[in-house]
């Protein structure tokens, strides 16, 4: 395990150094929450593709194809598909219309407090949702890989995103995240082509294989979602719930224009598009040669899989190309969940310091240089309180979190955005109306599900999607017809439109 | 004031038919890939049978029709991207060009 520490150390004084260059470069509220809009478009790619892919996308997707074949497929498409939504309806818009979040979105459009208080509501319950179980999975990660306690791991992951985010902001975040990509890309390829070469570069073989060794079943979907109404639930989730995760859609405004928003999608879409391609092979392979009692025997979600392939592909256990190849994708594991949980905690200091404070407190009257720190301070309070969170969450079930933050996200988040974004009568009791009805359908939903009361559910699906996307749009779409007409807000859709397309702001 | 008013008019309607080219492809675009990609969970929900229909030596009709989704994602953005830059800038410059004459 010593190797894992040694790069991993290397990979922690580069973020240090990112961070140090950064924070001599954060000076306004713009380069705080937004790195100034300066990245180029494949900057933002690849921050994107760090941002996004997750520890459940970079360990657990290979787990899941490794355990339960297809299925684990299923969940390395929906997020590259959720990209299309983004790209089509969402990513140019998002950069037109806001400055810094999705809270400047909603606010532009409706200029009313109740409106940009649902939106932080909506921000804020997605971010912990997301950012909680992010943490139980770094305390968890690092103990496996490392050896360091529960305890330690939660204080070190979270003393680094304060450090990062409170000092570096925008820009130091966003390197954390090009760094991160840039890793598991390499370690991506690398293993590919080490798999690859065992098979005479044809991947092919890696089905014929496995359903050699573990029957046709394996290679068929319904081995861990059993629920044919999940499987179209988790899917609903992922493409419409990647376009309400806040923290993956303020990256859209650390670039320059629409055009380049576009295009950084377009990146992203190529660079975790292959990457999520390849850990279905990267399970199938490690279902061969590791096999799944060495996968199981080493932690029961499968969440090990990709370091035993790694170490198998060096040479095995015990051998110095095994044990670097082990060490290096555990070290970009830890580096991936840094990555995550700093943009969630920028994502949420911004919605509280930017939207909460400065906006709906103070009406937008708090001097810029005064904004900046007291969105530091709000990082480091975030960052305080995830470290507790994290550390109150050993041992807790956390499954039910990761769900609701996607369904929320997808049900709550989503119709408010796309309804504020197109629809002319769409008003403050729409955007409270789809945000009730989505965020409580959403947690309900959850909470009586298999996901949280295992075999004594009152619900059968672990993923509540289905049912609370409809529910949010209703809800806004009733509580914008029961708020009765805003004639005002109407009369200005046809100039926020004009900016919602152009990205010309009204005056 | 008269010419304002002339202006905001024209970029008004500049605005109006940037949103019609853009439905005129986004919303079959859309209904490709969730077609695309909600279809194939409905098909691995309700005939997980036909998803195991070999393809290509062991290649079963699940995979083969992921690797289509990925494909069909890739080619989508590629087609957005061109469309986007040929024919709704162009468009998106011309509001933005009539609304900035129309400002006082």
């Amino acid at each position: 395990m010593s190797i894992t520490l040694v790069i991993f150390a290397v990979i922690l004084l580069i973020s240090l150094g990112i961070t140090y260059w950064a924070a001599r470069r954060t000076a306004t509220t713009s380069d705080f929450y937004a790195a100034d809009g300066r990245l180029t478009a494949a900057q933002n790619g690849f921050a994107l593709a760090g941002d996004w892919c997750s520890a459940a996308a970079f360990l657990g997707f290979t787990g899941l194809t490794a355990l339960y074949g297809m299925d684990g497929a299923f969940y390395a498409l929906g997020p590259l598909v959720a990209f299309c939504t983004v790209l089509f309806l969402v990513a140019e818009p998002l950069r037109n219309t806001g400055r810094y979040t999705l809270g400047d979105v909603i606010r532009s459009r409706m200029q009313t407090r109740g409106s940009l208080l649902a939106a932080i509501t909506g921000t804020v319950v997605v971010n912990f949702a997301y950012l909680m179980p992010q943490m139980a999975g770094a305390g968890v990660l690092v103990r496996l890989l490392t050896g360091i306690s529960y305890d330690w791991a939660e204080i070190f992951v979270g003393i680094s995103m304060i450090v990062y985010v409170a000092f570096g902001g925008m820009l130091a975040t966003t390197w954390v995240q090009i760094v991160k990509a840039v890793l598991m890309l390499g370690a991506g390829a690398i293993i590919l082509v080490m798999a690859l070469l065992l098979v005479n570069f044809n991947p092919l073989s890696f089905f014929a294989e496995a359903e050699a060794k573990y029957g046709a079943n394996y290679l068929l979907p319904g081995n861990y979602l059993k629920n044919p109404f999940d499987q179209i639930s988790l899917g609903l989730g992922y493409v419409l719930g990647l376009a309400g995760l806040p923290h993956v859609m303020t990256r859209f405004y650390t670039v320059p224009d629409a055009k380049a928003a576009r295009r950084s999608v377009v990146w992203v879409m190529f660079l975790a598009g292959a990457f999520f391609a390849a850990t279905t092979l990267f399970g199938l392979a490690a279902a061969n040669f590791v096999g799944q009692d060495a996968i199981r025997a080493a932690d029961k979600g499968g969440n090990l899989t990709l370091p035993l392939l790694a170490q198998y592909l060096g040479g095995g256990k015990g051998s110095f190309g095994g044990e670097l190849m082990l060490g290096f994708v555990a070290a970009v594991a830890v580096a991936t969940i840094l990555a995550v949980v700093s943009a969630l905690t920028l994502s949420t200091s911004s919605t509280i310091a930017h939207d909460f404070y400065v906006n709906w407190v103070k009406g937008g009257r708090v001097e810029g240089r005064h904004e900046v720190w007291i969105a530091r301070a709000t990082a480091v309070v975030i960052g305080l309180l995830a470290i507790a969170l994290g550390i109150l969450a050993q041992g807790v079930n956390v499954a039910v979190l990761v769900i609701l933050a996607i369904c929320v996200a997808a049900s709550a988040n989503f119709p408010v955005l796309i309804l504020s974004l197109f629809w002319r009568r769409f008003n403050t009791g729409g955007v409270i109306g789809g945000m009730t009805a989505g965020l409580v359908s959403s947690v309900v939903l959850a909470m009586i599900g298999p996901a949280m009361r295992g075999s004594e559910a009152l619900w059968p699906l672990v993923n509540p999607t289905i049912v609370s996307m409809p529910l949010g749009f209703l809800g806004a779409a009733v509580g914008s017809l029961l708020a009765g007409r805003d004639l005002e807000n109407e009369k200005r859709f046809d100039a926020f439109l004009l900016q919602v397309h152009t990205g010309v702001a009204p005056e | 004031m008269a010419r304002n008013e002339a202006g905001l008019e024209a970029a008004q309607a500049a605005v109006q038919s940037l949103i019609a080219a853009k439905l005129r492809f986004l919303v079959l675009m859309t209904i490709i890939f969730m077609v695309g990609y909600i279809g194939l969970t409905v098909i691995a929900g309700f005939a997980k049978g036909l998803m195991g229909v070999k393809i290509v030596g062991p290649l079963n009709l699940g995979f083969a029709l992921i690797a289509f989704n990925y494909a069909l994602s890739w080619v989508l953005a590629l087609v957005y991207e061109r469309i986007a830059n040929r024919i709704f800038d162009p468009l998106a410059s011309r509001a933005a060009a009539s609304s900035r004459r129309s400002a006082p």
